[in-house]
């Protein structure tokens, strides 16, 4: 599956929307698969966060597939934006079922958000989020990266190669964005 | 209130950056200003930025759904794979345990140190674990090893070491009364050490004794490599305040180089200067600040201000003991060190990093020669150069700045060229870091000045040309006093190269020569070798070769095979393959091969290096006549730039031409036009219609006149002469002017295609040095006198431009290509004359030529026009099988690359057609 990602990737850098969809899927699947062998090696005494997760998840996948890997930053921006989508379904199947999802991100150490007010809320961010991916898809991965993922502005100024104080006005940008757009959907 | 369409948004973006780079009464008044000449924008961008207040203010996205590890108390006696046995120290960073390795197979200590959670910074134990896993394949054997690098349950960042028994270098050193030489020797193995991590892009930062460690076999090895980065949580802001921090944390005044003290830029010549510090003590046995004790302001100032004394004059008569522990007596001990010693020494210890030695191995060679008792390759300081160090050295400050303006402007002419759009910003981080590579170090700082200065720009929507903006880096490099040499050669071939790329060689030459003749004071390798082959390109297009291809190989020369000048060989490679390209394209060809080999093989191998060489090697392919594998070099390079998500930068507009230039050589009509097209529309969607150049204009004019679309053919090749007229390009005036007389022939307008073929031939004796091909002149009158109906003189001029394009390729020239127009232009004209064998005989000729030249199985234009033409001749000698098999190729060709409602088409698929109709003698048809 590993040539399957580079090419997934390549495509959907072209814009293709199947290969977006698939990447997402195949991601997806990637990152339950590490989550749960890294709770079956067992976290005793270690705990594992879902920078850690990422990480692990990239060396992993680049070690198998090579020299075509993207380089760690697209790698993260991809990745970022499915883990967003990991912790939604989540929340959302949390709520659903109370017995928790088949992806236990509890267990990796990452209290979720446990009130429906706040579900909610984050349905509202992630539908603002895919707006702002369409004007402008930096800022977008952005969030994913701090809000979704927890890097911190050091990490993401690291990765894109920015300053920090250049994240950080990115973040302002970002976040009025979304500020603006929650308040078109729900006026106060 | 909608939601903001993407257009709106690039529209507001450079506005509010520049709003949010503003505070409190200026934003008022910016905002001002901006509502009486756009009350819209103005209000847009109000709105946003009171939502950016008010998100702040509710906390919006303030507390992420991930929760990181709570902190607690240390938990545990394991960490990793290691079970902690004792406490061995309490070091500036945090507690260090001697641990071992508990899994029953295999013993190993390992040195687990922990570091406060406020060291590493919230939220960043990810980076620190990652950046642990970079420092792990450091694998040298006088560095220790770092074995893992984690956060525990509790939240604490951990460094599990190699575990080293052994005495601080200098104390080792005295302990064994080691001499001089083994000394040198000992330290020469930490300097290979260090450039093992150099070549690695890791610089250590904090080198002093007690991270040289020596174990009981007296072998070094250096502690804690990389870790002063991996602590630097919070960036540019920790070099700033190295001193005010407590306890000295993580650096070591005494060993620190004057440009960690001042907050500028830390490269390896730091490490450089902090190697220097420790050669100093292991020497002399004393500070190049003199015997201690210091404050930290007095070595502030020393570090900063004063000159070191030679280490040979730091040892006076009384220290005994110095010298003593060196097996020697002081004045033994001083002229042991005088002269190599005191210039190696002093040279590692320049305030100025670029006047340090260029590299740890070029330390070590010096260090080495001494030893063997060879001359040393560095100078000492003269008298004169000496009091010019004391004028300089009162400019700290105005060097400092100064810097930072020329990095940023260096950023900023790399980028405005292509900022056009956010994506392309995000490209222009990926060229900074490049750029970053190259330098080994280069700060990030800049990168912040640059997105304000990209705002800056175009202030209030003005559009503005590449040239204008080259001029005003120009002008502002220019203007500069004093400040880094370095950088400024490095900015003025960087803008040099920028004007080549604008075709305005005049511009570029003066600029590359001022770089060149400032690179010549200067040792950095990279900038005196990136000048002279800048330059070197620059004088190939000038049309002389001779002292390009001297410049070029001057250049390269500069850069030893190591793997931090890969990129700069690479740059000078690509710089040589463009010298050899016209006058001897195989050697370009073979310049480009070894520049990608070593890119690949180099640690700085990235999509946007590899795509410039790729371009380069394909035209370098086109250039020598190798069509089919420019095509395929073009086609990968496209696919990188797509990949870059650079699909509509300048480069590919570029590489798009070029690309079109070489599908037209393969007869690709209808795909050159394509690829033409799309040059064309990525030159358009620039800041004005300036941008498009007018010898794409012509070439793609060319191309439709091969399609037969008359008049838009004339209408770009017009436009491309009058652009060509007012830059005076004499290139494309002269190719206009023939394109134009092709043009008007085949539109029948012979009266003024007789007078644009006047003109070209005019133009070509007045202006000599052209070389403009005679061969061509010939060719062009043949046609024009056949489509006057004169076949004999067509048929005098069409031998004439024969014998010359023979002559040519006999004596090694080109002219292959050439050939096979001519003999089906040729066989046109004896087919009207009657003569049908020579007619047919010359076709074939021509197709075989052809179908060598092609690709097996992908349709060439013409190779259709060839097949028509013998299929007409073996018509007139009544061979019409045969005739119509050449027809039906002529025809699939034609369809696939001209087009169906072409006429040639349409004439070769009628021709078939009626071949069939007409068949009276059905002999086997020859299959070709």
């Amino acid at each position: 599956m590993e040539s399957t990602l580079v090419s997934l990737i390549e495509a959907a850098e072209k814009g293709m929307r199947p290969a977006t969809e698939s990447l997402f899927t195949t991601l997806y699947s990637e990152l339950h698969r590490l989550a749960r062998q890294q709770l079956a090696r067992g976290g005793r005494g270690l705990t594992l966060g879902v920078t850690t997760l990422l990480h692990e998840a990239y060396l992993d996948m680049a070690k198998r597939s090579g020299t075509e890997f993207p380089d760690r930053a697209r790698f993260m921006g991809y990745a970022a934006r499915v883990m967003r989508g990991v912790i939604i379904d989540h929340v959302r199947n949390r709520q659903a079922q109370k017995r928790g999802g088949q992806f236990e991100l509890t267990s990796l150490a990452s209290g979720l958000v446990e009130s429906s007010a706040d579900a909610r809320e984050l349905t509202q961010i992630t539908e603002a989020l895919d707006k702002l991916a369409e004007v402008d898809p930096e800022l977008a991965e952005l969030v994913d990266m701090k809000f979704f993922c927890g890097f911190s502005f050091d990490e993401i100024a690291t990765m894109r190669q920015l300053s920090e104080r250049t994240v950080k006005r990115k973040w302002q940008k970002a976040r009025a964005y979304l500020h603006r757009e929650l308040s078109v959907d729900f006026p106060a | 209130m909608s939601t903001l369409s993407p257009e709106q948004w690039q529209v507001l973006g450079p506005y509010w950056d520049q709003a949010l780079t503003l505070s409190g009464e200026e934003r008022v008044r910016w905002l001002e200003s901006l509502r009486t000449e756009n009350p819209v924008l103005a209000d847009q961008i109000q709105q946003l930025l009171e939502h950016g207040l008010a998100a702040e203010h509710e906390g919006l996205l303030d507390n992420s759904p991930i929760r990181r590890p709570e902190a607690s108390g240390l938990a545990g006696q394991t960490v990793g794979a290691y079970r902690l046995i004792s406490a061995i120290g309490q070091g500036g960073m945090g507690m260090v345990w001697l641990a071992e390795r508990n899994d029953g197979r295999f013993q190993r200590k390992a040195a687990v140190k922990f570091l406060s959670a406020g060291h590493v910074g919230y939220g960043c134990e990810e980076r620190f674990k990652r950046e642990g896993a970079i420092l792990a394949r450091l694998a040298n054997p006088n560095i220790a090893e770092l074995v893992d690098a984690g956060v525990t349950a509790s939240g604490r960042p951990y460094l599990i070491l190699e575990y080293v028994e052994g005495e601080p270098i200098d104390r080792d050193c005295d302990k064994r009364k080691l001499d001089v030489r083994d000394r040198i020797r000992i330290f020469v193995d930490v300097l290979t050490a260090v450039a093992h991590a150099h070549a690695n892009l890791i610089v250590h930062r904090d080198i002093k004794p007690s991270n040289v460690l020596v174990n009981k076999e007296g072998q070094a090895k250096l502690l804690d490599f990389g870790i002063a980065k991996l602590l630097d949580g919070e960036g540019q802001e920790a070099t700033a305040t190295l001193l005010t921090r407590e306890g000295g944390m993580m650096l070591t005044p005494e060993y620190a180089a004057p440009e960690q003290l001042t907050g500028a830029a830390v490269t390896t010549a730091t490490d450089i200067y902090a190697l220097g510090v420790l050669l100093y003590v292991l020497l002399t046995g004393q500070h190049p600040a003199g015997t201690g004790p210091h404050s930290p302001a007095q070595l502030l100032k020393a570090i900063t201000e004063e000159e070191p004394r030679r280490p040979s004059e730091a040892v006076t008569s009384d220290e005994v003991a110095h010298a003593a522990n060196r097996g020697t007596i002081a004045e033994k001990l001083r002229r042991v060190l005088r002269g190599d010693l005191d210039t190696i020494v002093l040279k590692a210890l320049k305030k100025n990093p670029q006047e340090r030695y260029a590299s740890v191995t070029a330390m070590a060679d010096d260090l080495r020669r001494h030893l063997r008792n060879e001359p040393i390759s560095t100078r000492p300081d003269t008298m004169a150069y000496r009091a010019a160090k004391f004028v300089r050295r009162n400019r700290t400050a105005v060097m400092l700045t100064t810097l930072a303006v020329v990095a940023t402007m260096a950023g900023l002419v790399g980028t405005l060229i292509q900022a056009r759009t956010a994506r392309q910003q995000r490209d222009y981080a990926r060229q900074q870091r490049d750029f970053a590579f190259g330098q080994v170090s280069r700060a990030e700082a800049i990168n912040d000045l640059n997105a304000i200065l990209l705002s800056d720009a175009a202030p209030l929507g003005k559009p503005f040309t590449v040239s204008d903006l080259l001029q005003r880096a120009e002008h502002i490099v220019g203007r500069q006093q004093g400040g880094n040499e370095v950088d400024r050669v490095e900015l003025l071939t960087a803008i040099g190269r920028q004007y080549w790329t604008q075709d305005e060689d005049a511009a570029a030459n003066r600029v590359l020569t001022e770089a060149y003749q400032l690179s010549r004071t200067l040792v950095d390798r990279h900038a005196r070798a990136r000048a002279a082959c800048a330059l070197a390109s620059n004088l190939a297009r000038g049309r002389d070769p001779a002292r390009a291809e001297v410049l070029f190989q001057e250049g390269l020369r500069e850069l030893p095979d190591e793997p931090q000048f890969a990129l700069a060989r690479v740059f000078c490679l690509e710089r040589g393959s463009e010298v050899a390209r016209d006058h001897n394209p195989e050697e370009a060809i073979t310049r480009m091969q070894i520049a990608l080999r070593i890119l690949r093989q180099s640690p700085f191998d990235s999509g946007i290096e590899e795509c410039g060489a790729q371009m380069d090697l394909a035209e370098s392919y086109r250039m020598a006549g190798r069509n089919r594998e420019a095509n395929v070099a073009f086609v990968q390079a496209s696919s990188l730039l797509t990949a870059l998500g650079r699909d509509d930068t300048q480069r590919a507009g570029t590489l798009f031409n070029n690309w079109g230039l070489a599908l037209w050589g393969l007869g690709r009509f209808l795909d050159a036009e394509r690829v033409l097209r799309r040059a064309i529309d990525i030159s358009r969607a620039g800041p004005s219609e300036e941008a498009v150049s007018p010898m794409l204009l012509i070439n793609y004019g060319h191309v439709l006149r091969e399609l037969g679309r008359l008049d838009e053919a004339w209408d770009y090749v017009e436009r491309g002469y009058s652009k060509a007229r007012q830059a005076d390009d004499r290139v494309v005036i002269f190719q206009s002017l023939l394109k134009k007389n092709q043009i008007l022939r085949e539109k029948a307008d012979l009266g003024g295609a007789t007078t644009m073929l006047s003109e070209a031939e005019a133009f070509a004796r007045n202006h000599p040095a052209g070389n403009f091909p005679s061969a061509t002149f010939a060719q062009e009158h043949a046609l024009l006198a056949e489509a006057h109906g004169d076949l004999t003189s067509a048929l005098q001029y069409a031998n004439q431009a024969m014998a010359i394009v023979e002559a040519s390729i006999k004596a090694g020239g080109p002219g292959s290509e050439h050939l096979t127009f001519i003999l089906r232009y040729r066989s046109d004209i004896e087919r009207q004359l009657g003569r049908v064998e020579q007619a047919a005989s010359d076709a074939a000729r021509a197709v075989k030529l052809l179908q060598a030249a092609s690709e097996p199985g992908m349709p060439s234009g013409y190779l259709g026009k060839t097949y028509l033409a013998l299929g007409r001749a073996l018509q007139m000698q009544g061979k019409a099988d045969e005739a119509r098999a050449a027809f039906l190729s002529a025809g699939d060709h034609l369809q696939k690359t001209l087009g169906p409602n072409h006429p040639d088409t349409r004439a070769a698929l009628q021709l078939a057609e009626s071949g069939v109709g007409s068949r009276e003698n059905p002999t086997p048809s020859q299959e070709r």
